[in-house]
């Protein structure tokens, strides 16, 4: 909206200098630098540690339940407690911790990988950040303002997915549904303005040189993740409107009792819920792809065929969503289609496992924390994708519909995938966002306890599934053989407690007095490694101009550059 | 928008980034207070509404007529970036890797005529199975046959040593879709092991899937199950895949187009392309040397 063509006509604030950086600043100013940014990377970091907080949260969430779940007959917690925790857990995971660590991550790099100074539009980007934060304390706060049916504070309880038509006015008194679906249009608004940021930023704001075809790979699956918010988030925002519709002015949308449909409910839901699996994933591959090459001293396989897959993904993603609904009664030829198209998502995704490992393929591989996540989360991801064709198949799914054999699917994605590539994320660029390294020592002790702890947990949470074990119910009669089992999922569920522990301690261990990290602390190839560590607000002080997808190894190997071949 | 082009000129040795603001939180809390009201009162919405638009005004004058910036300043400072890397290593993928073979495949109609030619052969031990054992020459086929008629359940010995047309009608679809698909099967996957197709193709295949079937059928067919006779079957089986892998192999092979570049298999007319993918798809490189650190 600046003209440079126009006068100047209003003075320019001249501080000399950061606010914050400078020795001598209150708390109360810095907190003012920080609520008031519009900076990239401090929005970019917000997100991070906003989603960190949440992720305790919801862990601690999932722990009670485990605990609830150890014993047969337990009574550890009531039936309505363990139906809020379940609810809050999956909510606040996906929306609380996932998605602002993706946008986070895309926040804090996309500007930096492509040489540019920030965010096309920085005062959206504010604004996004603060709809979602402000959306998760509105959904927390149901537990103090939401007046349940005891008369005390309440909680969502009807699933992660809002299972209708238990959400409907007359199954859900009290407030807590509303919180929910105006806590998910809030945080939604936020989602589609960090998604149109990306695509700005993308489109616009790449330094000289940077053609689409040598952007990183992280940028590129980050473009496809905001045409895919674009896409998904609006058929989940209006049906939470329908929903509050339904509630509160006497629609009946999803009351079958009026002549409305919950089926109607699980197709709304279900084509934004099985794309935002890929709206997590596709970020978290992202990751993988910085990650995998710089530590096999190699470039990236297949670049062209990993941004194919990349929208291929995206595209199929968008026409499996009924593989959630086999139980509901399709048509014969309905099942079939959702049958075959979710087969279809194996294809890009067999590409790009086969591409990561031909990246590796002879390569001169460094172990680092990162590089043992990133190679646990190919190992793990082939083995969820196989799980995945299992449940794709309608008559299996007819079997294991609802049970912890579906839980145990979506979560081998949700951690074994998308937490291991941010932790992977988070050990590569920490030294880059803070300036000092995370303890590698510390670090592996977290990649083994945590591997250790996640395979306990959802390894041997299949086999209470394939018994029968049905999701959602607070505690279980003995005799179905299911007792060992659980017993070992909630153990796993401590061990991975105590790896995130000791990561937390790390972070703030290694942030306080960890060794100095320098601009290039892994020898990488992609633009944010050409700044300081921390990077400076203006990003780069000489505006970079690149002519391969490997700008700092043409840097680094003026005898051998990459645009030789490209 | 603030794209750097657009920025005003800074002074030398600063740069103009955008100001802080807190106006898009004002919005953002406004809009919170909105939703809560719907919630709570009408009052709390009234307020957010304020705070809302005020947010909204607020950020307007953010940006018109004049984007505000804050100045900066700035080191331009030299970064030199090395590698801890010595040496940079060549990963060399000679043309004949196997990521290349097969080079050359049977055609379809290979495939086709090889299931053709085996479904005849087998023809021949499953007939002489019914001749010698019960002195019908519709014995075999009325087994095969007898899955797909309705009203067919539990025959008698003599119904099933007859001719029925309706059975010898199934028992020729199954019979020559099974033979054509497992010829083109053949014709897709012998160049794959190109050591001993008759003997890959003509036993070790018949052997592995009459064992999936024998353990199977019981739970398929079991009338079939129980009328079969198991020597006789895998005889059967080994003289199509002898035959079809024998009429397969024979065949003239041609050459895949695995090596040639995408453009030219889709029959465009680029030039350039094909050289470049040599280079590109062969050479990987990969650095090597102590690390310096
Ligand atoms: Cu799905």
């Amino acid at each position: 909206m600046a003209d440079s063509t126009l006068p100047v006509d209003r003075p320019m604030e001249l501080p000399g200098d950061l606010p914050g950086e400078q020795p001598g600043f209150t708390w109360l100013e810095t907190l003012h630098t920080w609520v008031t940014t519009v900076d990239h990377k401090k929005l970019g970091l917000m997100y991070i540690g906003y989603a960190l907080i949440f992720l305790l949260v919801a862990g601690v969430e999932a722990l009670l339940m485990r605990v609830q779940l150890m014993v047969a007959n337990n009574h550890f917690l009531s039936p309505e407690v363990y139906n809020r925790l379940f609810t809050m857990h999956g909510t606040t995971m996906v929306f609380l911790v996932g998605m602002p660590f993706i946008i986070g991550f895309a926040n804090y790099l996309v500007p930096l990988m492509i040489g540019a100074r920030d965010m096309a539009l920085p005062r959206l980007n504010a604004f996004s950040f603060w709809m979602t934060a402000l959306g998760g304390f509105f959904l927390y706060y149901s537990f103090l303002g939401a007046v349940g049916l005891q008369g005390a504070g309440s909680a969502p309880d009807t699933t992660w997915w809002g299972y209708a038509p238990l959400t409907e006015r007359a199954f859900s008194r009290g407030h807590t549904m509303d919180y929910w679906a105006l806590a998910l249009v809030m945080s939604g608004i936020g989602t589609i303005g960090a998604a149109v940021n990306v695509i700005a930023t993308v489109f616009c704001m790449r330094c000289k040189g940077m053609t689409l075809f040598r952007m990183p790979l992280l940028v590129w699956l980050n473009l496809t993740t905001a045409g895919l918010i674009l896409v998904t988030i609006s058929p989940l925002t209006a049906a939470q409107i329908m929903l509050l519709i339904d509630r509160y002015l006497g629609g009946h949308f999803f009351d079958s009792q009026a002549g409305g449909s919950p089926v109607l409910w699980f197709h709304f839901f279900w084509i934004f819920g099985h794309p935002e699996v890929y709206v997590l994933v596709l970020p978290a591959f992202a990751i993988a792809n910085e990650v995998i090459p710089t530590f096999s001293r190699k470039a990236i396989f297949g670049y062209p065929a990993m941004v194919a897959a990349s929208a291929g993904i995206a595209f199929i993603s968008l026409g499996v969503w009924a593989h959630h609904m086999f139980t509901v009664g399709m048509s014969a030829p309905g099942n079939a289609f959702f049958v075959l198209s979710t087969g279809l998502v194996g294809v890009p995704t067999g590409i790009k496992i086969f591409n990561w490992i031909a990246t590796m393929w002879g390569g001169k591989i460094r172990f680092t924390v990162s590089m043992m996540f990133a190679v646990a989360f190919v190992a793990q991801f082939l083995l969820a994708g196989l799980t995945g064709i299992m449940l794709s198949m309608a008559p299996w799914n007819w079997q294991l519909h609802d049970t912890y054999f579906v839980v145990a699917h979506f979560h081998y994605v949700l951690v074994g995938a998308i937490v291991f590539c941010i932790f992977s994320g988070l050990y590569y660029w920490f030294p880059k966002m803070t300036g000092k390294l995370l303890s590698e020592r510390l670090g592996k002790w977290h990649f083994w306890l945590f591997v250790l702890g996640f395979h306990m947990t959802f390894d041997f949470m299949h086999i209470p599934g394939l018994l029968g074990m049905p999701r959602w119910i607070y505690t279980y009669q003995p005799g179905f053989g299911w007792e060992k089992w659980n017993i070992l999922v909630g153990v796993g569920a401590f061990v991975q407690g105590i790896a995130i522990l000791l990561f937390s301690f790390n972070m703030v261990r290694s942030y306080l007095k960890g060794a100095e990290a320098g601009p290039d602390p892994w020898d990488a190839w992609t633009l944010e490694w050409a700044t300081s560590s921390p990077p400076p607000p203006y990003n780069f002080a000489i505006e970079p101009v690149v002519a391969s997808r490997r700008p700092l190894w043409d840097q680094k190997h003026p005898e051998d550059p990459d645009w030789r071949y490209e | 928008m603030s794209s750097h082009e657009e920025r005003p000129e800074a002074p030398d040795g600063f740069v103009a980034l955008p100001a802080p603001t807190a106006w898009p939180l004002v919005l953002a809390f406004g809009l919170l207070l909105i939703f809560l009201g719907v919630v709570t009162s009408a009052a709390i919405s009234l307020l957010g509404l304020v705070l809302a638009v005020s947010g909204g005004i607020g950020w307007f004058g953010e940006v018109l007529p004049q984007e505000r910036h804050e100045l900066i300043s700035m080191e331009a400072h030299e970064f030199a970036p090395k590698s801890t890397y010595r040496a940079v290593s060549r990963i060399h993928i000679d043309a004949q890797h196997r990521a290349h073979l097969p080079v050359t495949t049977p055609s379809v109609t290979a495939g086709l005529k090889g299931g053709v030619a085996g479904g005849i052969a087998m023809i021949v031990p499953a007939t002489l199975y019914g001749l010698i054992a019960f002195h019908s020459f519709w014995y075999a086929v009325n087994l095969l046959g007898g899955a797909g008629v309705a009203d067919w359940t539990n025959p008698t010995m003599a119904q099933i040593t007859h001719f029925r047309l309706s059975a010898l009608v199934t028992a020729a679809v199954i019979h020559a879709a099974l033979s054509l698909l497992v010829g083109l099967l053949y014709g897709a996957t012998l160049p794959m092991l190109p050591r001993h197709p008759i003997l890959l193709g003509g036993l070790f295949a018949p052997l592995l899937w009459t064992g999936v079937l024998h353990a199977s059928l019981s739970l398929i067919n079991p009338f079939l199950d129980q009328k079969i006779h198991w020597v006789w079957f895998v005889v059967s089986q080994i003289a199509f895949g002898m035959v079809a892998g024998w009429v397969v192999a024979k065949q003239a092979h041609i050459r895949t187009q695995q090596y040639l570049p995408f453009a030219a298999r889709v029959g465009l007319e680029t030039p350039g392309l094909i050289a470049e993918r040599h280079q590109e798809g062969l050479d990987q490189r990969t650095e090597s040397g102590e690390e310096g650190r």
